[in-house]
């Protein structure tokens, strides 16, 4: 650990940068072009997805089952912007945050109420008439058979489709993402947003506005799963409405908890792991969601706290244990 | 009134008779341990796979399956209980055993465990439906005025109605059923009065398993449905009248889950087919809203 703390001081941002756009780009062209390129940027995806989730799961306190959903929503944002009005990159972005930001806000509005496992099965809900409402508007989302032939990446008409540029275009995204999540939990906000996850009647007791802060993160966390959707859209090609369903919802959850709720090393570490683990179990076939259900039981029964918890999350980030700070 | 309606009315008492026994397995684990088990739609699937392997084993008759199946369902609630709850239940004092970390871990084990037992039965069995031996299916119609029933609809009428009954003789008139009641009551009550927690826990959740594993047996014959995933929607429909029903009310579940099946089984008149599996979810949002106590519920533990 102390030498993880050492990484972490300054030159922890540098190291991470250099290894994210410069070591594991050059390993990956090492290896080939095609599959471990493709792995990379959906490990990276799962990684906002993972950071997200873990924003409003673990810090917030706010159990959400219905994440995959607004996953969904950026995805066919992306998607159906660039197929139909063959829009950019940037302008995606956006919309898919927009987009996925102010459904969830809207979604949050009557469920933010609800404590513990019943916020749980609203959001579960809330994913499924989602993921139905998709589903069944054919004429929006052409259904079941998804959209086909979705453009690559493309920026200010440069196209960036080569696996190579497309890695640098997703690692940079998720930099950007894991940097705001990292801001906005490591900060007086983030505070008080584990305030709210501790006692959320003693938290407006001491003035905060409980009820606006949740709906915020939760449309904050929404809105990044949008981004992962817009990128997973760019980066596949190809949507349908099965990707975004209750198991990947699961999936997300699980990296949270096997890294640790509330961590944000521990959600990275987590997305990384629960990608790359079954796809080294590729070759015995239909595996892989036993593995995650494995992953998930053992670590629940045997590491409560995730593999980073989240005290030891804190000195890994700050190099120290925290300490209170005056506001 | 015309036979239409009206066999759409039957229609939808039998699949809400469905939900309903799930819910009551779901109702009575929930009363106990405040836990919601997730695993419940994997009982559910492996009561339906259970009666397919016996019959076609031994094709024995009707009844012999019901037994051998709700042996099956407790055999596997004593399991699940074992795996997936017990573990995490190791501190007995009132703060954690309240707390809502052990709450979101049960549910997250129970999950857990649910996904590989689906998975695994579906590397055992495949993902497909199940071939049902043609005399084994409950769909021998008869014809009742201008309604035309099958002989799984009287089926599952009275399995309901004798479950229901049985269910109240055990909660009402047993030992075991007052110890249920109590630690539904007060866990901590009933620890301190002398009453063996553990055990009840356990007989709990062989009640509530071997009920589920009935109505996966009457579904699956009845619709001719078996396969891995048939547990998903079910379950999480029966959860949604459980929580209506106002969570610890088990006649509220069953008017909730009636209440689902006949607006499902309705609703084609009126919308197009495929908004059908809509309803539930929007059930659950106006309640969760409108009623957080549930539509019979009595005191509001929950906002």
């Amino acid at each position: 650990m102390d030498r993880l703390n050492a990484m972490a001081r300054p030159y922890g941002v540098v190291v991470l940068l250099a290894v994210v756009l410069g070591v594991i780009p050059a390993v990956l062209a090492a290896v080939g072009l095609g599959y471990p390129f493709r792995l990379a940027q959906l490990t990276m995806i799962f990684v906002i997805l993972s950071v997200s989730l873990n924003l409003v799961s673990g810090v917030a306190g706010l159990l959400s089952l219905g994440h995959a959903a607004f996953y969904g929503v950026g995805a066919y944002t992306a998607a159906l912007l660039s197929t139909r009005f063959g829009t950019d990159l940037p302008v995606n972005l956006v919309a898919s945050a927009v987009v996925a930001g102010v459904i969830g806000f809207l979604v949050a509005i009557p469920t933010i109420r609800l404590v513990r496992i019943f916020f749980a099965v609203a959001t579960l809900s809330v994913g499924e008439i989602v993921i139905l409402v998709i589903t069944n508007w054919y004429d929006l989302t052409r259904g079941p058979m998804g959209v086909r032939d979705i453009p690559g990446f493309r920026v200010l008409g440069f196209d960036l489709g080569s696996p190579l540029q497309s890695y640098y275009v997703v690692a940079v995204v998720t930099l950007l993402c894991v940097w705001v999540v990292h801001r906005l939990s490591h900060s007086v906000y983030g505070n008080a947003l584990r305030a709210l996850r501790e006692d959320d009647q003693a938290a407006g007791a001491m003035g905060l506005n409980v009820g606006m802060m949740k709906l915020v993160i939760f449309a904050i966390s929404t809105a990044l799963a949008g981004v992962a959707g817009a990128l997973l859209a760019h980066s596949t090609n190809f949507i349908s409405p099965d990707m975004f369903r209750l198991p990947e919802s699961i999936l997300i959850l699980t990296m949270v908890v096997v890294g640790g709720l509330g961590s944000l090393p521990g959600a990275v570490l987590g997305a990384i792991i629960l990608i790359i683990l079954p796809e080294l179990g590729r070759d015995f076939g239909q595996l892989r969601m036993v593995l995650v259900g494995l992953v998930l039981f053992l670590s629940i029964l045997l590491m409560p706290k995730g593999i980073i918890g989240e005290v030891a999350a804190f000195d890994l980030l700050r190099g120290k244990p925290s300490r209170p700070k005056a506001p | 009134m015309d036979a239409v309606l009206l066999q759409g009315i039957a229609n939808g008492l039998s699949l809400g008779l469905c939900y309903a026994l799930i819910a009551i397995g779901f109702t009575l684990i929930f009363g106990v341990l405040n836990a919601v088990n997730f695993a419940h739609s994997e009982v559910y699937m492996l009561g339906a796979f259970a009666g397919l392997v016996i019959i076609q084993a031994f094709a024995p008759p009707f009844m012999a399956v019901v037994f051998l199946v709700a042996a099956v369902g407790a055999f596997l609630g004593f399991g699940l209980e074992r795996i997936a709850f017990r573990p995490l239940r190791r501190a007995r004092d009132e703060a954690s055993l309240k707390s809502r970390a052990l709450r979101e871990a049960t549910l997250m084990s129970s999950l857990a465990v649910g996904i590989l037992v689906r998975e695994l039965a579906e590397l055992r069995f495949g993902g497909d439906m199940q071939p049902i031996p043609s005399g084994a299916m409950l769909n021998t119609p008869i014809a009742v005025g201008p309604v035309i029933l099958t002989t799984g609809d009287f089926y599952i009428f009275g399995m309901a109605a004798a479950m229901l009954l049985l269910l109240q003789f055990l909660l009402y008139r047993t030992k075991i059923g007052l110890s249920i009641r109590a630690l539904s009551d007060d866990l901590i009550g009933a620890l301190y009065v002398g009453i063996n927690t553990d055990r009840v826990i356990v007989w709990t959740f062989m009640i509530g398993s071997s009920f589920g594993a009935l109505a996966g047996l009457m579904v699956g014959l009845y619709y001719g449905t078996i396969f891995p995933y048939m547990g998903f929607a079910p379950t999480l429909k029966a959860f949604i009248a459980m929580l209506m029903g106002g969570l610890n009310n088990i006649p509220g579940a069953v008017l909730c889950a009636l209440l689902i099946g006949l607006s499902e089984s309705l609703a084609p008149e009126i919308m197009p087919t495929r908004w059908v599996d809509l309803i539930a979810y929007v059930f659950l949002l106006v309640t969760l809203i409108f009623f957080p106590a549930g539509i019979f519920g009595r005191k509001a533990e929950r906002v």
